[in-house]
């Protein structure tokens, strides 16, 4: 009898609760079986440990950008109002930016802000390629709702077999199995 | 002049225009006097009646008939005297919008004649007239009854005024003047007699009646508020005190400060004040001989193009006044007599609202005192307004953008914002909305659009004009060389403007003076303009 | 936290049992169904006001600035009030986005979403106010710092208003973007629903192609919490920023240091009492009164008597500072306020800001929605008068009394206000039916720990240690997934 072998790349597991998956993901793990990504409406916390993430470097994008805001802020104001064109307002001393800064201190600080969040912002939605009118790539579109999906890429996993996934997925509680 | 239209007054009092008679008396002539005729008297002929019989003599029984003859004016009846406004007098010169616009000394009110009369008689039962006015309370209209003329004008309070009597300005009610002056106010002309006896134009009258009627009028006034409420705006002092300190009346302000010390304003700063290495221009204003006659007003929207904007726009408080006259009058209740009497905070404050019956009466031009530390410059957000290094506030009229937000941190609130567009309208049809009105804008000074802040500039072209012209000589500008259109037209030379950087300079040596205060000093913003201290001829050690 | 235990002691923030489901259909309704009558009715109202409001606007940029009521002494009025008001309003949503979140105050998830679209389009109220009261509006732009013409002249970084500028324009962009994060995932909750092509199209546009997956919500949590901390400093900055607007000025009532604080409490009170007034209407209209429960209007109410005894305590400071500092134009600009001509307006101000408050030490009231509703609006109310009582007073009664004014305003100020209110209706109402007005896949997070979770299919029963297949033990296996890919 030829058995012909079925062997999809990707198996998807369906699970109806997010603390299903995460322990789910435990068993995989502790099977030495990768799990490639898992698709959620919520995040999952202490997902990212079980499945392998590491940390994001979103908030270093933050403080960097930040940094950058406060220096260009000091730059440009130093350049306007004392290096340029220093105007007598008020009185007040203008021959040193040391000598006017209190004045200046708002407009500092809202420019690092301004540039630590737009600049967090954008590398936030580069990094997860977000931009209006991409289309998304979840595997069921009630990921999004309800279902919690656990990707298995079997060419990450070459010497693991379906039959022993399937049978994981089934006995840590996922509804259904998609394959791909 | 007068439209000539007499009523038809007592018979046989027709002036008579006899032929010319010697005059009783040739008046002096010198060389050069420039106000003699060159055949003394002018030749028109002068009405001259009979002499008066009785002539007025001080002989007590006269006086006490004359007293007594006053008393007998029937209840409710007035004496009325009518004058002549300081800008408009007769009003042969109605129709220029600037002098309908310019606010009478007193009154401070523009547009229009009313009847000035006293608070007492205000607050009588027969009339309760409304004391306040503008934009606290609408001015109720009376009719006044005067040798069968009857005039109906909005009744102002006037503080001082003495009671049974009331006043109205001639110069009004014109009907064929122009478009400024038809229709503002009423014509007291037919109210003026001419005497029986001695033929002089008779500018009182007695036994006047005043009718209250249930109109009510908005006067358009630029002051609502007419004390100083216990605040040292004016200084004033007797010549019994100046002469035994010549700092009467001027105390110095003094600030605490943290070391337990105390020290005056200009010394207590934050930072280094920036240079003032060339000019440093100031003006002095001498309160002591400053008449509120309004001139200065004048000058100064002739020589700035300053906008008129119209009997409304004034009532809404929008009067365009680049410099204007304060005037204020004493109120009995001060803070001494406030700590004396112990009298609540809230009950003083309301009662020194409230002028005396018998007022002293201080007038103060307050235009941009060009504040060293001027808080208006610190606030604008485009730097429209800037500080020279000669010490001037200077307004970039084509900078602004028109927040307002120096007009509202400026504690003199001198600054005037263009709400409408002035020019080329014809909501605004005065001087600047026609070819021949236009004639009479100064070249110099550029004409303001709308949504713009506007001050006293110092008239800087007149600075940058005399700067040059010394320069060109190769020496500073001299003492009085550059003249203010303020104190150009001031007929006191109240108003004294110069290099405080040059000792020869008059304002320097006025700045040096025992009598020298500038106005809200302890506010701490540097003003460049100072104000002397006013000295009252009486007999008192003080006020 | 989602699989933190259930807490009994605390009321449940999710009421009935629900699934994740149910959370989805029911946040995901009015998006999905038609409005009823009462919407349109009051969208059409709101709309007309706010055309009229855009009439006045167009006839004073085309008239000129003297159409309002402003005078030589007042150049300020309602125009300023209006502004800061709004703002003030608009800061309740940054709060309850940013600072709960760095509290972990789960209540906030419920009203998170709604409050920060109304900060949103409050700021868009507040902004016409800067932009219209300029008498030159067509070069408003020259408050920008950017080379030009004129020398460069550059702009006067000293000045309030220029701080406004960039403070304003900063909290309005963060507060955009970190509302429209927020939205991502939830729009791509709607677009996997839609049914309709138009409505398919939109959400996917819309939600920038979000897929869900576990890095994009690990980077999704960072961003938020990065942009929350940001946005704490922010909304104290801003409002600290619009109040020194009056707080550097000379002018006495406005020259006072206890502006800063004073100001970020009332707008926080200010803005949660809009926030009230805004979800107690809205969990009834849409039926979410699961989600928007009587403990999230309590806990509401606490932080209203907590601001609102902040702004108390501001207002007798002020009164005691002016008289014991001894200073005549001090004394007398308080003084005024409470005596003089504007005294209907300050005692309006203090009867509904320091004293309605107070109710809500009362049990009874703080779980009244009715109560609360009321004393929302009086709230709101008396926000206004304060800050009318701030600028109007101060400025019409300042140092010397011959600038002394009154001031009233025309029908193109209070026309303006009322058009400025009619669009915040118009866009919350059209907010309020085409985007997810609760963070829906937030509220998943706490459903377990604050709810009655129930469950779609039986808990699986099992044990690591049983599951470790015999056909797996000693393989090396590839890479754990990630030691390798990013």
């Amino acid at each position: 009898m030829s058995e012909v072998k079925y062997n999809p790349s990707i198996i998807y597991g369906i699970f109806d609760d997010d603390d299903d998956l995460l322990q789910s993901a435990k068993v995989f793990r502790a099977n030495r079986i990768s799990v490639a990504n898992v698709y959620s409406p919520f995040p999952i916390h202490g997902i990212d440990p079980v499945i392998g993430h590491k940390r994001t470097n979103v908030s270093v994008a933050a403080f960097v950008f930040g940094a950058t805001g406060f220096s260009l802020a000091v730059l440009m104001i130093w350049y306007m109002l004392i290096s340029d064109w220093p105007i007598n307002v008020g009185g007040k001393p203008n021959w040193t930016f040391a000598a006017n800064f209190p004045a200046f201190v708002p407009v500092l600080f809202e420019s690092t802000v301004f540039c630590a969040a737009h600049g967090m912002s954008i590398t936030y939605l580069l990094l997860n390629r977000l931009l209006p009118g991409f289309n998304p790539r979840n595997p069921d579109p009630r990921s999004t709702d309800d279902k919690f999906i656990m990707e298995i890429n079997m060419s990450d996993n070459w010497d693991a077999k379906y039959d022993e996934v399937v049978y994981l997925l089934k006995q840590t509680g996922a509804s259904e199995i998609k394959e791909r | 002049m007068h439209d000539g239209v007499y009523p038809a007054v007592t018979a046989g009092a027709a002036p008579v225009v006899e032929a010319a008679e010697e005059p009783a008396t040739a008046p002096e002539h010198k060389e050069g006097d420039a106000h003699a005729t060159p055949h003394g008297r002018p030749q028109a002929p002068v009405a001259v009646a009979a002499p008066v019989a009785a002539a007025i003599s001080a002989d007590p029984a006269t006086i006490s008939t004359a007293a007594a003859n006053l008393n007998k004016v029937k209840g409710g009846a007035f004496e009325l005297v009518i004058y002549e406004k300081t800008g408009l007098g007769d009003g042969r010169l109605a129709n220029n919008p600037w002098l309908q616009e310019l606010p009478d000394p007193i009154s401070r009110v523009t547009w229009d004649n009313y009847i000035t009369m006293s608070i007492a008689d205000m607050n009588s039962d027969d009339f309760k007239f409304n004391i306040l006015n503008g934009q606290e309370q609408l001015s109720n209209v009376a009719e006044v009854v005067v040798n069968g003329v009857t005039l109906k004008l909005p009744v102002y309070a006037s503080p001082g005024q003495a009671k049974g009597t009331i006043g109205i300005a001639l110069g009004y009610g014109r009907t064929k003047a122009g478009k400024t002056a038809n229709g503002i106010g009423a014509n007291a002309f037919p109210a003026v007699t001419i005497n029986k006896d001695n033929g002089f134009f008779e500018y009182s009258a007695v036994d006047v009646k005043v009718n209250k009627t249930s109109e009510t009028y908005n006067l358009a006034g630029t002051q609502t508020f007419h004390t100083m409420m216990g605040r040292a705006i004016v200084k004033e002092t007797t010549l019994d005190a100046y002469k035994k300190d010549a700092k009467a009346g001027n105390e110095p302000v003094l600030l605490s400060l943290s070391n337990g010390t105390k020290d005056t304003p200009n010394n207590v700063n934050l930072w280094e004040d920036h240079p003032r290495l060339n000019h440093k221009w100031g003006m002095s204003i001498d309160l002591n001989t400053c008449l509120g006659c309004g001139a200065c007003v004048i000058g100064c929207h002739s020589e700035n193009n300053v906008a008129v904007v119209g009997k409304d726009e004034v009532r809404r408080g929008r009067d365009m006044h680049w410099l204007r006259i304060d005037r204020y009058y004493t109120s009995d209740m001060t803070e001494k007599k406030a700590e004396e009497e112990g009298v609540g905070a809230i009950d003083k404050f309301l009662d020194m609202e409230v002028p005396s019956d018998s007022p002293r009466v201080v007038f103060q031009p307050v235009m941009c005192q060009h504040c060293n530390h001027a808080p208006c410059e610190t606030v604008c957000p485009v730097l429209a307004t800037t500080h020279s290094n000669e010490g001037l506030n200077q307004m970039t009229y084509n900078r602004c953008i028109g927040t307002k937000y120096c007009g509202n941190n400026c504690p003199y609130k001198v600054r005037r914002f263009n709400w409408f567009k002035y020019a080329d309208n014809s909501a605004f049809d005065f001087h600047m909305n026609d070819t021949l009105g236009k004639m009479v804008l100064n070249p110099d000074v550029i004409v303001r659009g709308r949504g713009v802040m506007e001050k006293c500039s110092m008239c800087v072209q007149r600075i940058q004009e005399g700067k040059l012209n010394a320069k060109k000589e190769g020496r500073r500008p001299i003492d009085g060389e550059i003249k203010t259109a303020c104190q150009q037209v001031c007929p006191t030379n109240a108003i004294t403007f110069g290099d405080l950087n040059d000792d020869t300079h008059t304002v320097t040596k006025h700045s040096k003076e025992p009598r020298m205060y500038h106005l809200l000093e302890e506010v701490g913003i540097q003003p460049s303009v100072f104000y002397m201290t006013k000295v009252r001829n009486v007999s008192a050690s003080e006020l | 936290m989602a699989h933190a235990p259930s807490n009994n002691l605390r009321e449940p923030l999710i009421l009935g049992e629900k699934s994740y489901h149910d959370i989805t259909v029911d946040i995901c309704r009015p998006i999905e169904t038609r409005a009823n009558k009462l919407w349109y009715v009051v969208f059409g109202l709101s709309f007309i006001t706010m055309l009229w409001g855009i009439g006045l606007i167009a006839y004073t940029v085309g008239t000129g600035l003297g159409v309002w009521g402003l005078n030589k002494s007042v150049e300020w009025a309602w125009d300023i009030t209006n502004f800061v008001w709004w703002i003030g309003i608009g800061h309740a949503g940054t709060l309850i986005s940013a600072i709960l979140l760095l509290f972990r105050q789960r209540w906030r998830m419920s009203i998170n979403r709604a409050a920060e679209a109304m900060t949103i389009f409050a700021v868009i109220c507040a902004a016409i106010y800067p932009v219209f009261h300029m008498g030159r509006v067509w070069v408003g732009y020259w408050v920008l710092p950017l080379p030009n013409q004129f020398g460069s002249l550059w702009a006067n970084f000293n000045s309030p208003l220029l701080w406004d500028v960039f403070a304003i324009s900063t909290y309005f962009s963060v507060s955009l973007v970190f509302w429209y994060i927020g939205l991502i995932p939830d729009f791509a909750t709607v677009r996997d629903r839609a049914i309709t092509p138009a409505a398919k199209k939109a959400y996917t546009l819309l939600s920038f192609g979000w897929t869900g997956n576990a890095k994009a919500w690990a980077r999704f949590e960072e961003v938020s919490l990065v942009l929350a901390g940001l946005s704490t400093p922010l909304v104290l900055s801003v409002h600290t920023i619009v109040s020194m607007d009056f707080a550097t000025s000379v002018i006495p009532g406005w020259h006072t240091t206890i502006f800063p604080p004073y100001f970020v409490a009332g707008a926080i009170f200010s803005g949660f009492a809009m926030v009230l007034t805004l979800m107690l209407i809205v969990r009834k209209v849409l039926g979410l009164e699961a989600y928007i429960t009587v403990a999230h209007v309590e806990a509401m109410n606490k932080i209203i008597i907590l601001t609102g005894s902040i702004v108390g305590v501001a207002y007798l400071t002020e009164l005691f500072m002016s008289w014991y500092s001894g200073v005549e134009y001090e004394q007398y600009a308080f003084l005024n306020r409470a005596t003089g001509p504007y005294w209907w307006a300050y005692w309006s101000m203090m009867t509904c800001n320091v004293v309605t408050p107070q109710l809500f030490w009362f049990p009874k009231i703080r779980k009244s929605l009715v109560a609360t509703f009321i004393i929302s609006i009086f709230v709101n109310i008396g926000m206004w008068f304060e800050r009318f009582v701030i600028i109007v007073t101060s400025l019409h009664r300042d140092y010397l009394p011959s600038s002394w004014m009154m001031f009233h305003p025309s029908f193109v100020d209070i026309g303006i206000f009322v058009g400025s209110i009619g669009l915040f209706f118009v866009m919350f109402l059209l907010f309020a039916r085409t985007f997810p007005v609760i963070a829906l896949n937030e509220l998943k997070t706490i459903l377990k720990a604050t709810g009655k979770y129930k469950r779609t299919s039986p808990q699986p029963e099992y044990k690591i240690e049983d599951l470790i297949l015999e056909s797996r033990k000693g393989k090396s296996g590839a890479a754990i997934h990630g030691e390798e890919h990013h």
